[in-house]
């Protein structure tokens, strides 16, 4: 018994430990491109490879992160957050690109287009429960994405259309370094509302809502207040991100900004860390994207898969994924959060509980 | 008024589809209460398995569609029973994820087995209609149209007048009193979502007839059955029926508006069912909960 509980101590201080190292690697390597720093020939520790896909990690945290506040913390399961994503492209791109302001004037922007959105259909979305609201938010994703790609005045798209719009380049020293640190900063921004919201009343008022919704307007929650101000901070987060994307990516269109598969890799990378925790989302998006992008084959370091012909890759990448997603769900409903922090242990018995809890 | 005669007609034709698509789906989210994300991906196995049995012994596609309904019912019992059973007291993202982890494996695993070529049945009747003065009536749509009503009224006919279909309706109402009478739940959800399965299968070979088809084809399906029960309302074969006609007129009335309307076939209909959603809840003939 006494050994038992050494163990889990020991476990208890070395995973931190070893995420922290990592956190500070990943954080001060992209550094050593900095021409100061080639300069006084430190070495390489990180290429423009390595840039891309951490950018695109950082960007999946932002927006696991956001939807654990409307998924997590309220308990909607929104399907369609991919919308407010867009709409931040959208709204950073089109001040860029059509009335040619700066993008650091434009940014601020998408995330306040993306919450008055995200205010405006919560209105009358947040009143479904259930099935219906998600349905009705995935239903709201499809549309917006279709309307902006198929909108026009006068024979002229609106929106760029489908040829997509095109944004100048940023000039900047080190893009790919710069675009780092701001999807990084996102991400910080996104966990720390997170961690605000969750020491708040509102907060508070929020969790009540997930666990009862009556009850909760009974104790005096302004449900509808509530749940309208989680969904418009969750889409302000996600547009957030879509801004930073639109002008990282230069080119965007229906497809890289309405992509209707974010909106589910959103969840599970939520629901794989583990719901309604501050880290958990954010574990959740590393892990996994690391896992896709190592599956189809963009990491730097790859393994030869046996029997797989390297073009089936990203088809196997997807049954892999899709395998995993039903096992994360069957055994680790709490996500690998979960078994952090002493509160339990990966054995038999847990997966054999969690298994039990929920089946007939 | 002729081209509108011919609108009305084309939009019941396309209806048919949607009301087999729908009736599997509703059948499964009403009683399981899964909002099954696998359906499309069921939906194009049963158009694959429709496209072999005619590419390899030349079978009809209306004569497939039981063998279609028997191979998708067993696929789908040893599916609810074996995997989907675990979850179902979880919250209901927990069935959301994991129906759309069973989507993925299927679209990818046919993606490893057919690759991704655009496949298609032409019958020797195909491209045929009936002609009446202005108005042309395509004989495939007007078969696949009866084959969905057969379908529809088959389903019906299972849940109000057998035993199990009975069974079904009850663990619907109330699951916990099902089971104090005597219902073996396990069994009765497999059963249950067998049969959602097999009129996925038969929508997949009606589907065969009028598109070409890739794994991915099937997904808008997923999206067009939630609309479809949506509007005509959950808990009912007939609601469901008169959901997927009013959705085949939608879109064919939104498809002829002069200029883009095409463009905006998702877009129209995700509105409409928004609309139904926040108005009348329980769908234009649905009972309420």
């Amino acid at each position: 018994m006494i050994q038992t509980l050494d163990a889990s101590r020991r476990w208890r201080w070395i995973l931190p430990f070893l995420g922290a190292v990592v956190v500070a690697y990943a954080l001060l390597a992209p550094l050593t491109s900095l021409d100061a720093a080639q300069a006084i020939n430190l070495p390489l520790l990180a290429d423009k490879v390595w840039f891309r896909i951490a950018t695109i990690i950082a960007m999946f945290v932002v927006l696991a992160t956001a939807w654990n506040i409307i998924g997590g913390l309220v308990g909607y399961a929104a399907f369609g957050n991919v919308a407010f994503f867009g709409i931040g492209a959208y709204t950073t791109g089109m001040l860029i690109a059509k009335a040619k302001w700066p993008f650091l004037l434009a940014l601020p922007l998408a995330p306040i287009a993306a919450a008055i959105f995200a205010a405006l259909v919560g209105l009358p979305l947040l009143r479904l429960r259930g099935h219906y609201f998600a349905v009705a938010s995935l239903g709201v994703g499809v549309a917006v994405g279709e309307l902006v790609q198929n909108l026009d005045y006068g024979g002229q798209p609106i929106f760029g259309g489908a040829s997509g719009l095109f944004l100048p380049i940023f000039s900047i020293d080190n893009r790919g370094l710069f675009f780092f640190y701001l999807m990084l900063g996102a991400a910080a921004i996104a966990i720390a509302v997170t961690w605000l919201v969750l020491r708040s009343r509102f907060g508070y008022g929020l969790i009540a809502i997930r666990e009862n919704e009556e009850a909760a307007a009974v104790m005096g929650v302004n449900t509808t207040a509530y749940k309208v101000a989680a969904f418009a901070l969750a889409a302000a987060l996600t547009g957030l991100a879509g801004g930073i994307f639109s002008q990282w990516n230069v080119f965007i269109n229906q497809d890289n900004t309405f992509p209707i598969e974010y909106n589910v890799q959103m969840i599970l990378m939520a629901m794989a860390g583990g719901t309604g925790t501050v880290f958990g989302p954010a574990a959740g998006a590393i892990l996994l994207q690391l896992l896709i992008q190592f599956l189809s084959g963009s990491l730097p370091i790859t393994l030869d898969l046996p029997f797989v012909p390297s073009d089936a890759r990203p088809v196997l990448a997807q049954i892999i994924l899709g395998l995993l997603l039903m096992l994360v769900v069957i055994f680790a409903p709490r996500g690998v959060i979960d078994f952090f922090g002493g509160r339990s242990r990966l054995s038999l018995s847990y997966l054999r509980r969690s298994l039990r809890e929920t089946s007939i | 008024m002729a081209d509108f005669v011919q609108l009305v007609i084309l939009g019941l034709l396309a209806g048919g589809v949607y009301v087999a698509v729908g009736v599997g789906f509703g059948l499964v989210w009403g009683v399981l209460n899964i909002v099954n994300l696998a359906h499309g991906a069921l939906v194009i196995v049963g158009a694959y398995l429709t496209w072999q049995l005619f590419n390899t012994f030349g079978l009809d596609p209306f004569l497939s569609l039981p063998l279609v309904a028997v191979a998708l019912f067993a696929f789908g019992y040893a599916l609810q029973r074996s995997i989907i059973n675990r979850i179902i007291r979880a919250p209901l993202l927990f069935t959301f994820m994991l129906t759309f982890g069973v989507n993925l494996v299927l679209i990818n695993v046919l993606l490893l087995v057919f690759k991704s070529d655009f496949r298609s049945v032409t019958t020797s009747y195909s491209g045929q209609g009936l002609e009446l003065g202005a108005i042309v009536i395509p004989y495939t749509r007007l078969a696949s149209l009866a084959a969905a009503l057969l379908l529809a009224a088959v389903l019906a006919f299972i849940l109000n007048r057998t035993r199990t279909g009975l069974a079904i309706q009850a663990v619907a109402a109330d699951r916990d009193a099902a089971q104090l009478v005597g219902i073996d739940l396990r069994h009765l959800y497999a059963f249950t979502f067998g049969l959602g399965a097999a009129c996925a299968g038969v929508a997949g070979g009606l589907i065969t007839l009028i598109q070409a088809i890739t794994p991915t084809a099937g997904e808008p399906y997923t999206l067009q059955a939630f609309v479809v029960v949506i509007l005509g309302g959950l808990g009912r074969v007939s609601a469901t029926v008169v959901g997927g006609l009013a959705f085949g007129l939608v879109e064919v009335f939104g498809q002829s508006i002069p200029g883009s309307g095409s463009v905006f076939a998702n877009a129209i209909a995700f509105g409409l069912m928004v609309l139904v959603l926040v108005t009348r809840p329980q769908g234009l003939f649905g009972r309420i909960h």
